[in-house]
């Protein structure tokens, strides 16, 4: 196939970029993202997920089981910030600032 | 099979693969470069990468960060396009009785050179038009700025290859040795690597890498979790301490803090705490969607701050582990170049030696 083929839409990333990164020693779906940004976008990979990996096994000459599909995070699918927001206190998210003022009367 | 090196270097991330750049800038040592995953599998390629000075306490540490923030900019003359942007960095606060801890915090680290402006909510407000005006000031430097952590790591591994530097991935070391004044690193897929000198720049994992040499390096795991959104029109100008928005368009959110192990799951919780946070600072984006959520592990040695150096009573053998790696990457691939190259470095680095655990251990005071 065309090496220019697009196989990412949502990054425009093509078949050649893809095998450049396998080339240098990526090995899995989630390297080959990180390097291309293939399937980083906002389909998080929902539609390139499968072609992906068949270039990755073609490349690898594996098959496409062999090939680990992108990690997959929450939130599934979009959402709005403000649905998704608490406005609870927080406890694990913590202010920068809050931090380093912490450290001024440290020391 | 053995393969013989004049410098192993073990991880390649932000720090490590720095190290390998730089010393393969000198273009006289065989120098190889030992990963148990590839490039950006660890906490390098989970990270806002905010290259960030003017918050760093105690302030000998923002002068690092500082001189490690002034080799940015040829960066990209060196190595290619990291996408480095002095943006500007604003840490925003919300309530007034702050302003007093924000101006003892700017003439701090103004005795180091560190220009810290301490903002009114109106000047913030110009900086920031979006930005929430529950917010009551801020502290402002101009060093401050953001990277693609992605090109960065790439670029120096890259730069590296092309000086010679021999790269070993998915290659985890399962035991290093000392003999005849050379250091035998076993490695799961490639066999024994030989070297004159080792460096462990394992991150997150150079606890595990010094128990191998029967040395205790004190670094906790400690994860965030970053939320993005789609791609939106450009509305943030300069870095905020948990905010950036990329080129692209998309915002990262986030700033948290948590100590379970190496465990990289994102949890609802904070992602739901991380978006509240989001619309303190900006409620503008309430509409915006959020397309993922991920989550690192930083290594953050137990007092904070940086561990680099030689390893005390190991001849050649050093470390260089510290949180704010892709901040300090520059600098530390410099320093370190020059100790394992020269033997002496142009800062003085012992405030940052392993030893200073072994000395409170002892009773005495940690720097």
């Amino acid at each position: 196939m065309d090496k220019s083929v697009i196989v990412c839409k949502c990054e425009e990333v093509n078949i050649d970029e893809i095998e450049t990164a396998l080339k240098t020693g990526a090995r899995h779906f989630d390297d080959v993202k990180r390097l291309t940004r293939c399937g980083m976008g906002p389909c998080q990979s929902k539609l390139c997920g499968g072609l992906v990996r068949r270039v990755i096994s073609e490349y690898r000459n594996v098959s496409i089981s062999e090939v680990e599909p992108p990690k997959k995070r929450m939130p599934i699918s979009m959402i709005r910030l403000k649905a998704l927001a608490t406005d609870k206190e927080a406890t694990k998210v913590i202010s920068v600032f809050k931090e380093s003022v912490s450290g001024v009367s440290r020391s | 099979m053995s393969r013989q090196y004049d410098v192993v270097v073990i991880g390649s991330g932000v720090v490590g693969s720095s190290i390998a750049y730089h010393l393969s800038e000198r273009k006289t040592k065989k120098v190889a470069v030992i990963d148990k995953g590839f490039i950006l599998t660890g906490t390098s390629g989970s990270t806002q990468a905010w290259v960030w000075v003017h918050n760093k306490t105690p302030s000998w540490y923002g002068e690092l960060s500082m001189y490690s923030a002034e080799l940015y900019p040829t960066l990209k003359k060196r190595i290619g396009d990291v996408e480095y942007k002095r943006t500007g960095g604003i840490a925003p606060f919300f309530d007034e009785k702050d302003r007093e801890h924000a101006l003892r915090l700017a003439e701090m680290q103004e005795k180091v050179g560190i220009d810290v402006k301490v903002l009114t909510r109106e000047e913030l407000l110009e900086k920031e038009p979006f930005l929430s005006e529950k917010a009551a000031g801020a502290t402002y430097s101009d060093i401050d700025g953001n990277v693609n952590p992605f090109r960065l790591v790439e670029l120096y591994t890259k730069a590296a290859k092309k000086n010679g530097v021999d790269f070993s991935f998915y290659n985890p070391v399962t035991e290093i040795r000392r003999d005849k004044g050379y250091y035998q690193i076993r490695t799961e897929k490639e066999g024994v690597f030989t070297a004159k000198q080792i460096v462990l720049a394992g991150g997150v994992w150079t606890g595990e890498l010094g128990r191998m040499l029967d040395i205790t390096i004190p670094v906790k795991q400690v994860r965030g979790q970053i939320l993005v959104t789609e791609p939106l029109e450009p509305f943030i100008q300069t870095t905020i301490a948990g905010v950036r928005q990329a080129e692209n368009g998309e915002v990262l959110i986030g700033y948290s803090k948590e100590e379970v192990g190496y465990n990289r799951q994102t949890t609802l919780d904070v992602m739901q705490e991380t978006a509240g946070m989001a619309l303190d600072y900006f409620p503008v984006l309430a509409e915006a969607n959020v397309v993922r959520c991920f989550s690192g592990v930083r290594v953050i040695p137990k007092d904070g701050l940086p561990i680099l150096g030689q390893i005390p009573g190991m001849e050649n053998a050093y470390v260089a582990v510290t949180h704010s790696g892709v901040t300090l990457s520059p600098l530390i691939g410099t320093l370190m170049t020059e100790l394992v190259m020269d033997r002496e470095t142009s800062l003085d680095l012992s405030k940052m030696s392993l030893s200073r655990f072994e000395r409170s251990a002892a009773g005495e005071l940690i720097v």
